[in-house]
């Protein structure tokens, strides 16, 4: 067949529709996004291939069906990881075969005998065409329109000083303005909550989470808090772009992401953490750490301790005392990229695990070193206590 | 609405079932044919140029759809996937016995020889609502399916006692010149080689080797956009650079061809040379000017034409007798200009499709 680019594009359509009309009856059943999802990224990649083809193929031999197939499944499972989109593979590659077949049924036998001119049309459906982009349309314009209404509230703070504490409690994007300050810390009670460009001074903790999921912290700004800068307990969190001032705080953390282990992977980046006992502290938790610095910490700057599990990467640490990163107690921890100067020893009490290092693995924990410059510290790695330090495979 | 098809050879018999497949009643089609086999002449013309397999696919067959086509009826019938396989891989060939047995089958099941007035139309003459034919008539539609208007011979060999047209009925000398570079000439070089003969290929350009008749985009919108986008005298041109003798690639052809040539029973030479047999593999003449009927049309509406094409609409109809009420159209060779593959079975369904868009509409 010698498609012409709407032929093509009509032919594809009408052919994902099986698949498409299969995905959202899933959708329905399970009461899940990703089938829509992926069958969003089935038309997308397709759609996008059948572009990329039509200069290269002025004819399309039928036994071109396998190799592109191949080649399209590849384009579709690599566009559905890079997307995050948790679709069982099973099911994944039930709804790509499913469109697959359809394409080659309607190609080389439905379409011709319904359209007698299907062939010298180039693919091209007419009228249908035009009904067969409505109908694969409309699930997604359903979809987005379920998805938009469902979005939490947007709230504006005003300008000026907002007495707190503030409590959080139904699903909203709170979203500060220029000038605008939480005065005695934010409290989080609910799930699916956003804080954005906040600005908080004071209070026990700054932002307080505790068991709450899918919560975002993004662009915040903590000083002044008298315990914790960012305190989360039970729950994973997305935190990025924040400022925690600390300083003048003798027990409290900058970020202290405690008990997460369980409920996923949490995201510390982009942060800028001046001053606590410890900068960002992961205790129990796992997920990644990276692109944050901190510096002028009173214990370490950077921990992930007891059966902690993940990534510290790229993040900058610099005048900390007596330990720049710490990885404890059973955990595992990738170390990567990191820069640590300036720590000072503070080992005058006999403690040797504070002699100013760059990087201590303490009880039985295990670290995975990248390239990593501790060079400009009193001492570089300090290994204790059956913990081990392994060269990591990029 | 009456119908008319002028012409009972292949190209009207696809554009009959066509119609019959997309709601015109055949009692409302009256096809005007001196035969009543549609493959009368092409039978005669595969026979003698002893042609064993179709040049087509799977898709050359006479039904209104592309599909199913042969390798899907030949593997129902052998319970084999091989011609499936081989039509996706653009490898089948159906044999001319299988296509000539499709066709008489069709035919006697559509009710054909039922619809044909036996008779060869002289004159189309447009009136208000349509058309007349040699009195006959009124007809709102007609399709011209007039076919090729005879064989081309070379000037020169007009008189010469040794010369033969290759669609003529002919045996084969002990030296043979063959004139011609396309799908006859070749079949005819094998036929000769095989028949024991020393063979001369005469040509006055190298065969253009490919599948089909024409480059494939050209039997669809894609490469048809931009050949109707031309004018007319540029669109004429490529035409006939389109429509260069040409005859597929493969060893099939290639191998015995060098065989030959190794014991010196195969050679390419610019003319003609003292061989006891010319075979003339020259196609058919070309040109409305060569079919009476058409040359009247033209002449009686002063139709526009160029290069010997009569100027087509794109849906092959001819636009200066073409409106709300009425349809000229033109399938076959004579509609070219329109699909540069019509005289093919994939430009006679084509045709078929266009004209009966156009009977169903008004």
């Amino acid at each position: 067949m010698s498609y012409t680019l709407r032929g093509r594009l009509e032919s594809r359509l009408a052919a994902l529709l099986p698949p498409l009309l299969a995905a959202v009856a899933l959708a329905s059943v399970l009461g899940t996004w990703w089938p829509v999802e992926l069958a969003g990224v089935m038309v997308a990649a397709l759609l996008a291939l059948d572009l990329a083809y039509h200069p290269l193929l002025p004819y399309q031999p039928g036994w071109t069906a396998l190799p592109l197939g191949l080649v399209e499944f590849g384009a579709v499972m690599g566009a559905v990881l890079a997307l995050g989109i948790g679709a069982p593979l099973d099911i994944a590659l039930a709804l790509f075969a499913a469109g697959w077949l359809s394409a080659q049924v309607l190609g080389h036998g439905l379409l011709p005998v319904w359209r007698l001119s299907y062939a010298e049309d180039g693919g091209e459906l007419g009228r249908a065409g035009l009904l067969v982009l409505g109908a694969v349309a409309v699930p997604f314009a359903v979809a987005g329109a379920i998805w938009w209404s469902n979005l939490p509230p947007v709230v504006h703070l005003p300008a000026g000083i907002i007495r707190g504490p503030l409590v959080v409690d139904r699903r909203e994007h709170l979203v500060g303005s220029e000038g605008s300050v939480v005065l005695g810390g934010i409290v989080v009670r609910h799930s699916d909550v956003t804080i954005r460009n906040v600005r908080v001074v004071g209070g026990e903790n700054g932002i307080t989470v505790d068991g709450y999921r899918n919560v975002t912290l993004d662009r915040v700004s903590v000083r002044g808090a008298t315990l914790d800068g960012i305190h989360v307990r039970n729950t994973a969190i997305t935190i990025r772009g924040c400022a925690v001032d600390m300083r003048g705080a003798r027990f409290g953390q900058g970020i202290d992401i405690s008990f997460g282990a369980g409920y996923g992977e949490s995201l510390v980046q982009g942060c800028r953490i001046v001053g606590g006992q410890q900068g960002i502290l992961f205790d129990a938790s796992n997920g990644m750490l990276r692109d944050n610095h901190v510096e002028r910490t009173t214990l370490r700057a950077i921990s992930m301790d007891e059966m902690s599990m993940g990534g510290i990467e790229d993040n900058t640490v610099s005048r900390a005392n007596g330990v720049g990163i710490y990885c404890n107690d059973h955990s595992m921890c990738m170390v990567s990229g990191n820069s640590v100067t300036q720590t000072r020893a503070d080992s005058a009490g006999g403690n040797r695990t504070r002699a100013g290092y760059g990087l201590v693995v303490d009880y039985e924990a295990e670290a995975e070193l990248g390239e990593n410059d501790f060079a400009r510290n009193p001492a570089r790695v300090g290994i204790f206590l059956g913990a081990q330090i392994a060269r990591l495979e990029e | 609405m009456r119908v008319a098809i002028v012409g009972g050879g292949l190209a009207g018999f696809v554009g009959y079932l066509t119609l019959v497949r997309g709601g015109v009643e055949p009692d409302a089609i009256t096809v005007f044919s001196p035969e009543l086999d549609p493959a009368a002449a092409w039978r005669r013309r595969a026979a003698a140029i002893r042609q064993t397999h179709m040049r087509s696919e799977s898709d050359g067959h006479c039904l209104p759809t592309s599909f199913p086509g042969l390798a899907v009826r030949e593997a129902a019938r052998r319970r084999s996937l091989r011609p499936l396989v081989q039509s996706v891989c653009d490898r089948y060939h159906p044999t001319v016995g299988d296509f000539l047995e499709h066709v008489e089958a069709v035919g006697a099941s559509s009710g054909w020889s039922e619809r044909i007035a036996q008779t060869r139309v002289e004159r189309v003459h447009a009136v208000r609502d349509g058309f007349e034919l040699d009195g006959n008539g009124p007809f709102s539609h007609v399709l011209l399916a007039t076919g090729h208007p005879g064989h081309a011979l070379p000037a020169e060999l007009r008189d010469d006692p040794r010369a033969v047209h290759s669609y003529e009925p002919h045996s084969y000398g002990e030296s043979v010149c063959v004139v011609g570079a396309g799908l006859a000439a070749a079949t005819e070089w094998l036929n000769a080689l095989d028949a024991g003969a020393n063979v001369t290929s005469v040509r006055r350009r190298e065969p253009v080797r490919r599948p089909l008749n024409v480059p494939r985009p050209y039997l669809s919108k894609r490469g048809l956009r931009s050949f109707r986008r031309l004018e007319p005298a540029v669109r004429a041109a490529l035409l006939r650079e389109l429509l260069a003798p040409s005859y597929p690639a493969g060893t099939a052809w290639d191998a015995p061809l060098e065989r030959a040539r190794k014991e010196g029973r195969f050679r390419v030479e610019p003319s003609v040379n003292g061989a006891d047999q010319v075979i003339c593999a020259t196609g058919f003449l070309r040109g409305y000017e060569h079919d009476r009927l058409l040359a009247r049309l033209v002449a009686d509406h002063g139709l526009a034409t160029a290069d010997g094409w009569i100027v087509l609409d794109p849906d092959a109809t001819v636009p200066a007798l073409t409106d709300r009420r009425r349809t000229l159209a033109v399938c076959g060779a004579a509609g070219q200009y329109a699909y540069p593959a019509a005289d093919t079975l994939a430009g006679a369904r084509f045709a078929g499709h266009a004209f009966l868009r156009r009977c169903r509409t008004r």
